[in-house]
């Protein structure tokens, strides 16, 4: 076989045109995840020439003398948990009421999607400005409607900031599930739908017999890359609070980033990084298999 | 089991008008066929009377009561689909016993229909299957078998057989014939395959464009076409149709527009002198006393008889010879026809017209 023909097979053409992604991922994303392993068994201030080998020191630190670790682990908990809760469910109501033929459907499916397309950092700020409790958004619509016993510092007060930014970070995310909603529900077989009404169901059941398990693989796309998405919850909480009030919005992404960048102990911010990485892969790897196994149960 | 009637039946989106006050009557225990070309409005016709589709006009009504404002369950009707439907997640038995379940009819009971629908169908060893590992004859037993589970007044089949493969497709069609029988429920069933209406159905009803042609039974609608829409859609090849002249004077001769003069042995009623002839393939035949030249342009043997494309003039001609002729492209024949099953019509209107026999027997070249 001539040189020309080696490069036209489809194997070839195949690895020419994957080169440059592997390269630039392996520089850009592998890379640093095992530097990240490896620097967290280190101590680095990030400025000196050389590494010191620390063992499991970082890890021993942040598990037993951090002060803000386990409230930043607690805050990631209570976070995911909402998101993997919310978001995916008020998605799912706007995309069954918007593939309903109704008018401006397509307008109001582009407004809850907008969010999505504005940077994370953008919404921290907008948001931060509406909650501002002299003169926010929330604060003077209430204080208009002669509720002024429900004002509330929403980004200052340790019991209520999670959940303050919480809703911020539903009206960004809600338009995401939403669209992956919307292409699923296009793919519920509608004889299906008529099928169950003939049999005599009523709405709810055509819903929860035809629909719902129709879009069972979307759901689980969804839950997935909204578990991910939260657990590294990182710009909403830098633009939004910081961390604070007293820690009381901190989270993992946002900790290891400040005990790097701010504190400069590189070794601690990566051990906090790589226990971030394991929650991750613990928790998505065994419902990944677990969704597969009953998919294929379903076949 | 009910009667189905269905009055001055109108269907419009927005301003488009598609189906045109359609009336017709389904007896009780009837079988019937809404058959056309794609885009006649027979499935359409069928979601009305399923309650898939509003009525924008005119009523149905099942048994005695009008149906326009019933939900589907409503109307105690069953309908199977032609990708069958069959809720994927469930188990055959689930899928089978699903209408019941969801009407709160005892376990007991559902377990019994089940079982006896699955018995008539064949469908006890499947039970515990997922329709994903059924093939596509067991699929649609299945289909049916939703439909008897519910006992309805009325089945309602939307082209069942249209993703079968051609084998299955005739083994299905006698089934379906052979269930209706033995159920002997009323059967509303659409098709566009002129052959399961023709070997199915005690009527059939024929749609072109949102409007009955003609109503009647198989044989009757084959032999006495009332159009050219209706003659050239039963049958299969397509009846042929030629154009031409009535030659003046008593005994019938027509003067084709390629030129060719044909003998007829019979002519229509009246005084007419432009017609359209319409004739079989099958009643044509190699006649070399009596035949009108044609070239042979195609020839398809079936090993039972063989189809043969021919040119008279420049009109082509369809026809089916009995058994291997042993002629090839090319050859010129001498066809005849069996020139008492010939069908006039009315270039204009395309209507049928009432022939006359004449005495003279014979045709062929004058």
């Amino acid at each position: 076989m001539s040189r020309i023909s080696h490069l036209q097979s489809p194997r070839a053409q195949a690895l020419i045109l994957l080169a440059p992604a592997i390269g630039i991922y392996t520089i850009f994303a592998i890379w640093p995840m095992i530097e990240v392993v490896i620097l967290s068994f280190q101590r680095w201030n990030g400025l000196d020439a050389d590494r010191v080998w620390a063992g499991l020191e970082n890890y021993r630190y942040i598990f037993a003398d951090d002060p803000v670790y386990w409230i930043a682990f607690k805050n990631t908990v209570i976070w995911t948990v909402l998101s993997v809760i919310f978001p995916p469910l008020v998605g799912l109501l706007l995309a069954l009421g918007l593939n309903e033929k109704m008018f401006a459907r397509g307008a109001m499916r582009a407004i809850y999607y907008l969010p999505v397309i504005i940077a994370p950092i953008a919404v921290a700020t907008m948001w931060r400005w509406m909650y501002d409790p002299f003169f926010g958004l929330f604060n003077q619509i209430m204080t208009g409607m002669g509720l002024q016993g429900w004002i509330q510092d929403w980004l200052g007060d340790r019991d209520v900031a999670l959940y303050s930014m919480f809703i911020a970070y539903i009206w960004q995310h809600v338009g995401f599930s939403m669209v992956l909603f919307l292409a699923g529900l296009q793919g519920v077989d509608r004889s299906l739908v008529e099928a169950a009404r003939i049999d005599g169901a009523s709405r709810w059941q055509v819903f929860r017999y035809v629909t719902l398990p129709a879009l069972q693989v979307t759901m689980t796309i969804v839950i997935v890359l909204s578990t991910i998405s939260s657990l590294k919850a990182f710009d909403i909480v830098y633009g939004m609070t910081g961390g604070g009030p007293a820690q009381s919005t901190q989270m993992l992404a946002m900790w290891a980033f400040t005990q790097s960048m701010q504190i400069f102990d590189f070794g601690r911010g990566s051990a906090i990084s790589v226990t971030l990485l394991l929650i991750t892969l613990a928790v998505v790897v065994p419902y990944l298999r677990w969704s597969q196994k009953r998919e294929d149960a379903a076949r | 089991m009910a009667t189905v009637q269905v009055r001055d039946l109108k269907k419009s989106y927005g301003a488009a008008e598609v189906i045109h006050g359609v009336s017709m009557d389904i007896s009780h225990g009837e079988f019937v066929i809404l058959v056309g070309p794609s885009g006649c409005g027979k499935s359409t016709l069928l979601r009305m009377i399923a309650g898939l589709e509003d009525i924008s006009g005119g009523t149905v009504s099942i048994g005695d009561r009008v149906v326009n404002a019933l939900s589907p369950k409503e109307r105690n009707i069953a309908m199977v689909f032609q990708n069958y439907a069959l809720y994927p997640q469930m188990t055959v038995a689930q899928n089978l016993g699903f209408s019941l379940e969801i009407s709160s009819v005892p376990k007991a009971t559902i377990r019994q229909k089940v079982a006896d629908a699955a018995e008539i169908l064949g469908l006890t060893s499947l039970l515990d299957r997922k329709p994903s590992q059924l093939s596509g004859g067991q699929r649609q037993r299945v289909a049916m078998g939703r439909a008897i589970v519910r006992d309805p007044d009325v089945f309602l089949f939307d082209e069942p057989l249209s993703n079968l493969d051609a084998k299955l497709r005739v083994r299905m069609r006698a089934e379906i014939k052979a269930l209706h029988q033995r159920l002997g429920t009323t059967v509303v069933y659409v098709t566009h395959d002129q052959v399961e209406a023709m070997t199915m159905a005690d009527r059939i009803v024929v749609l072109r464009a949102g409007s009955i042609e003609q109503v009647g039974a198989p044989l009757d609608l084959y032999d006495e076409p009332a159009n050219m829409f209706v003659a050239g859609f039963l049958g299969s090849p397509s009846m042929n149709f030629l154009k031409g002249e009535l030659v003046p004077g008593s005994a019938a001769r027509m003067q084709l527009e390629s030129g060719e003069t044909l003998a007829l042995a019979a002519r229509p009623e009246g005084v007419v002198s432009d017609v359209v002839l319409g004739l079989r393939p099958q009643d044509m035949a190699i006649d070399p006393e009596r035949g009108t030249p044609a070239k042979v342009m195609v020839v398809e043997p079936t090993g039972s008889d063989t189809h043969v494309l021919a040119m008279i003039g420049d009109t082509e001609i369809a026809c089916v010879l009995d058994g291997r002729p042993g002629i090839a492209a090319g050859e010129m024949v001498p066809l005849s026809f069996a020139s008492d099953k010939v069908h006039f019509f009315d270039p204009k209107t395309e209507a049928r017209l009432t022939t006359t026999g004449l005495s003279r027997a014979g045709a062929g070249p004058a």
